[in-house]
């Protein structure tokens, strides 16, 4: 699969529009549930996701194959995910964790929610949006820590350090709703 | 190695990432430590949650998005078109290019009422050509359409795109200058019936 990337990015550098199909198809809908995880809005994501091709359209000439295609698209969503989070003044640029990241859920959403998914979704939301980009490229693709350190631009230490607090507070989430009997 | 270090890496014990020594030593605190292997069983479930979440993302109607805006972009910013199977109107013969206008204005003769309002996205006239060879086609090889159609202005992609799904329909090219996309059907679908659907359409202004 990623032999069969670079070739389309080779491809996509020619300025063969066929390529760039085939590869957005390829990549759109994991890209896509990235940068929604990270926004929690599908249109604004949608047109996150149409930037990011468009950037890779443009500038698939200076890949330099250095790491897979796939780390190099989502480098691209998450700095525009970050730039798009900066214009809603969403963004927290720190790393410092909060005690607690449960903090008093939605009574009414938790009654709604009586599966799993829900659970998961609700305590990812509560997650800051470091942590929770991190446990995404972790879980949802599979990413070894040194792939998730390339896309978040940051050493390998620090996507360690994101991830144990991350799963710290999703595991107290879970619990504190499972105790509170939220199924 | 510490705990701290061992519960940094049990997520990526999870995901399968996980190798070499760093493996080894996850291995051996979870043969050790039950509550290490039930945290473990908790990140799987958690993971799997993941996977299995589905995300409506843009789809076809996105590629048609990117395909436009990549083919009007053209210019200094674009790639070298090594392989690019654009004919710009320019270069054509001067009975292609002819051919290339008498079937625009033909459209826009057969469907007057789209030309007076903007589609739901406007693009570049050149767009309007399909004999150029311009725009994309559908992997699954559809190359002519059924239907040319015009949606209404505040139709909304997810309205689009539920429509197109339920008539069993794919845009094979657009949107044009004026707004029109044209469909193909898909193989399980009917042209009778996915004329009914796309008619009775409130989101629809025309359908040919």
């Amino acid at each position: 699969m990623s032999a069969d990337h670079r070739f389309l990015i080779a491809q996509i550098a020619q300025g063969d529009k066929q390529a760039l199909a085939a590869l957005y198809r390829a990549l759109e809908r994991p890209v896509y549930k990235f940068i929604v995880s990270r926004l929690n809005d599908p249109v604004e994501a949608s047109d996150i996701l149409h930037d990011v091709f468009m950037e890779v359209w443009r500038s698939a000439g200076r890949f330099e194959g250095r790491s897979k295609v796939q780390t190099w698209i989502f480098g691209i969503a998450y700095r525009k995910s970050i730039d798009a989070m900066r214009k809603r003044g969403r963004m927290d640029l720190t790393d410092e964790t909060p005690d607690m990241a449960d903090d008093g859920p939605d009574q009414e959403t938790c009654l709604a929610a009586g599966q799993e998914a829900e659970h998961v979704r609700y305590c990812l939301g509560t997650l800051k949006d470091d942590h929770r980009s991190a446990i995404t490229l972790a879980f949802y693709q599979d990413m070894t820590y040194g792939e998730i350190a390339e896309v978040a631009g940051v050493p390998e230490g620090t996507v360690k350090t994101r991830i144990f607090h991350a799963k710290k507070l999703l595991m107290r989430c879970l619990s504190g709703r499972v105790e509170r009997g939220m199924a | 190695m510490t705990d701290q270090r061992i519960h940094e890496l049990l997520p990526f014990r999870a995901n399968g990432t996980l190798e070499g020594e760093e493996l080894a030593a996850v291995e051996a605190a979870l043969a050790e430590d039950a509550d290490l292997r039930g945290e473990l069983a908790v990140l799987r479930a958690v993971r799997d949650t993941m996977q299995a979440e589905q995300a409506e993302s843009p789809g076809d109607f996105g590629l048609a998005r990117l395909m436009r805006d990549v083919g009007a972009e053209g210019g200094a910013d674009a790639p070298a078109t090594a392989n690019d199977n654009v004919v710009p109107l320019s270069r054509l013969r001067i009975w292609q290019a002819a051919a290339a206008v008498v079937l625009a204005v033909g459209i826009g003769f057969a469907l007057p009422q789209f030309v007076t309002g903007p589609g739901p996205d406007p693009v570049a006239v050149r767009d309007t050509a399909p004999e150029t060879g311009e725009g994309y086609s559908l992997a699954s090889g559809v190359e002519t359409a059924d239907f040319t159609i015009a949606f209404s202005p505040d139709a909304t992609e997810r309205e689009i795109r539920a429509l197109l799904l339920d008539a069993g329909v794919e845009i094979v090219s657009g949107p044009s200058a004026i707004g029109l996309y044209e469909l193909g059907l898909l193989d399980f679908a009917t042209a009778d019936g996915a004329s009914e659907i796309l008619s009775s359409a409130d989101i629809v202004e025309d359908v040919e």
